[in-house]
């Protein structure tokens, strides 16, 4: 708990933009200056939330979205100052390394006011990774490596970090641009201008082609689980569109990191199933299971937290549920009792006595009139 | 593990203890939004009002009334004039009981099955009823058939309303979202992010969310907002060493806005969901705690102590069982939410 990691890399890098630089300060000086910058009278905030509370109070403006920010990113109720509160799963995939992920997830979620940024940096990757227009080109020269590594544990955990990225950036043009090497050249230029019309015209696209690389994305299955809950997110999220159009872009960010937590999220189940009794490991897979068929983002971030509290429960022998009726509740039960069912003649006897109990209480309530 | 009535302690918290409590276990408690008037149904088809007086630290309670049922009453709602009570129950209907003026209670809802819980909607002058017929009723008062009947996907086990918000739990763990301005519609339906039975729903005062708590001894905080996703979480409870048990009942605190939660192992609990901490931990009661509830400012907290049938029908002795309704002044340190050291040097 409270662990502390020590920070190999001195590059840091921007929540908002992923430019990365040499200093923290200078880091959140280009926060200040490029992302949390009040549009109107080019005062500098601190955080997001404090920009957004400036312009609307001394403004009278709303602002929902924090300028020059990457699309899924535009949130200003996440509260970014530097490396701090950024999202363990998009630190996760920035840095591309399962193992430091759990830790580094469970540190956060049980200090959240003081998230401490670390993890092991690969410097000369991590480096060159971001700062090159190549990286759409990464995620197919990395799907080949896939299947060469021979041990099977280290296969999920490393493509889903860099598939988590592209979509990031934009679904419809990374997944079947990745295929071809040509066309990453062109697919770098149209993100660069993003501006809000562009996005939303980028968000049509989303549906035709995800379906598309579904056969694509096949042999892995996290992949098609992502692909599996996008496609019935958006179907989720048609109720609100009506209701607002802006709201849309939220729920598109929201998918992503829902995908990630439903991959990890697998791994763990499996490993609580071996912990819990059979029984209930097997009803609590089968809960788990109809969960992201039926349900969209907002199964994603609380099942994950769940179940990361068995995880360090080894210890633990067996843990049963007192009620473990799924099909009924306690009162169900007790009502079915006979004592419950029929009872004519001593809920006659009741009633009297509760009649002339009634009297009684009722003289009471008249002598005291203060009502 | 059975509990023998001499030896266990019931009390551990030194609480007060209501005066005359039910022959039959407690379904639902809930205090006058504007006076201390308590109002507690019963298994003993029984529906009593006690009036709580405190003199200084010292706490009175005085039966004033109650009414029958023809069956057990499962659930309990006041008027926001503080003068009617509402209970419904086993006998498929819901009586409405003019307390403070002694009138006579009279049926304005009626289901075809149990009727499981009720809210009064004082912004629609309107009673929603929601019963194990999977469906959920909104009733004018001065009329005998429902203004609307809304189809749940399955039967109603929890209803919690904080206007315009509304949030129904039924038996497939379903939690369906209600924008009371348009009542006729579903807000939302989401699958709960619990893997076990609903128990138990609560929604913020601040109408951003609601809690949802389950036999799995687990509590989930849910934000309705999709840009606030990520602030959802679950946290776990009401556990003893490998017996998990139910989160019976959950308070939100009217004035501090932190939590209680009392489960089927006989403790309660109050957290605050903002800082993500406990804030208070009592003692277990030897019994189960099947539900709770703060007064109107919040300086009493009365809670339950009696079997709630988590243990099954074997565990139950009608003869020896006793039931108690215990009040709890909560201090300010245990319901007022602290922030967590180190952050507010961020802002």
């Amino acid at each position: 708990m409270g662990k502390k990691k020590k920070r190999v890399s001195s590059k840091v890098w921007c929540y908002y933009c992923d430019r990365e630089f040499d200093d923290e300060k200078i880091l959140v000086q280009h926060q200040k200056a490029k992302h949390f910058k009040c549009h109107v009278c080019h005062k500098k905030l601190s955080t997001a939330g404090g920009m957004a509370i400036h312009v609307l109070q001394v403004h009278k403006e709303s602002v929902t979205k924090v300028p020059n920010a990457k699309p899924g990113r535009e949130s200003t109720d996440i509260e970014i100052y530097g490396m701090q509160g950024i999202p363990p799963d998009i630190l996760a995939a920035h840095y591309g390394e399962e193992e430091d992920d759990v830790p580094s997830k469970a540190a956060k979620v049980d200090i959240p006011p003081t998230q401490l940024v670390g993890g092991m940096i690969p410097p000369p990757l991590g480096t060159g990774y971001p700062s090159r227009p190549a990286l759409p080109t990464m995620p197919p020269v990395y799907n080949p490596a896939v299947p060469v590594p021979p041990n099977a544990w280290v296969v999920p955990p490393r493509p889903q970090p860099w598939f988590s990225q592209p979509p990031v950036v934009s679904v419809p043009p990374a997944a079947p641009y990745t295929q071809q090497p040509l066309f990453p050249v062109q697919n770098v230029r149209p993100p660069l201008p993003a501006t809000a019309p562009a996005l939303q015209t980028q968000i049509t696209p989303p549906g035709l082609p995800t379906s598309a690389p579904v056969p694509v994305s096949q042999p892995l299955f996290p992949v098609v689980g992502n692909n599996h809950t996008t496609t019935q997110s958006s179907a989720f999220s048609a109720p609100p569109l009506p209701s607002s159009v802006p709201s849309v872009t939220p729920v598109m960010s929201t998918n992503v990191p829902v995908d990630t937590h439903l991959s990890s999220n697998s791994s763990v189940t499996s490993s609580y199933q071996a912990i819990g009794v059979p029984g209930g490991a097997a009803s609590n897979s089968h809960s788990y299971a109809s969960g992201p068929n039926t349900g969209g983002p907002s199964i994603g971030p609380p099942p994950v937290i769940a179940n990361k509290a068995p995880a360090p429960q080894p210890a633990t022998n067996e843990v049963y549920l007192v009620w473990d009726d799924e099909a009924m509740s306690m009162e169900e039960r007790r009502m079915s009792l006979p004592k419950y069912q029929v009872h004519d003649e001593s809920s006659q006897m009741s009633s009297i006595d509760a009649a002339i109990d009634k009297r009684i209480l009722e003289s009471r309530l008249a002598g005291r009139m203060a009502f | 593990m059975s509990t023998f009535g001499a030896a266990a302690n019931t009390n551990p918290n030194k609480s007060y203890e209501v005066a005359q409590p039910p022959s039959d276990s407690i379904s639902s408690l809930c205090f006058s939004p504007k006076a201390n008037f308590l109002v507690a149904t019963s298994w003993d088809n029984q529906v009593r009002c006690w009036e709580i007086t405190r003199n200084g630290t010292v706490v009175n309670s005085t039966p004033k009334a109650s009414i029958s049922h023809e069956q057990p009453v499962l659930c309990s709602a006041w008027k926001d004039d503080g003068t009617t009570v509402f209970s419904g129950g086993c006998d498929k209907q819901v009586k409405m009981w003019p307390l403070t003026s002694g009138g006579q209670p009279m049926t304005v809802a009626m289901h075809d099955a149990p009727v499981k819980d009720i809210a009064w909607i004082p912004e629609m002058n309107l009673l929603a009823s929601g019963s194990w017929d999977k469906t959920l009723k909104y009733w004018d008062t001065r009329q005998s058939n429902p203004v609307h009947t809304q189809q749940l996907p399955d039967r109603c086990y929890a209803i919690t309303v904080k206007h315009p918000l509304m949030v129904v739990g039924t038996a497939d763990r379903n939690l369906i979202v209600f924008n009371l301005q348009s009542p006729q519609t579903e807000y939302k339906r989401i699958v709960s992010p619990l893997k076990y039975q609903t128990r138990s729903v609560a929604a913020f005062p601040d109408q951003q969310g609601f809690l949802v708590g389950s036999i799995e001894g687990r509590v989930g905080v849910h934000h309705l907002d999709d840009a606030q996703q990520n602030k959802n979480f679950t946290f776990k409870c009401h556990r003893e060493n490998n017996e998990i048990y139910s989160v019976n009942s959950l308070n939100f605190h009217p004035v501090h806005h932190t939590f209680a939660t009392a489960g089927s192992d006989g403790a309660f609990n109050f957290w605050d969901k903002d800082s993500k901490q406990r804030l208070k931990a009592m003692q277990r009661c030897s019994q189960p705690i099947p539900c709770s509830t703060f007064n109107n400012d919040g300086s009493i907290f009365a809670y339950a102590v009696c079997y709630d049938w988590s243990k099954g029908a074997e565990n139950h002795n009608p003869a020896t069982a006793k039931n108690y309704i215990y009040l709890h002044l909560p201090q300010e340190s245990e319901v007022k939410g602290k922030p967590r050291a180190g952050a507010t040097g961020r802002k």
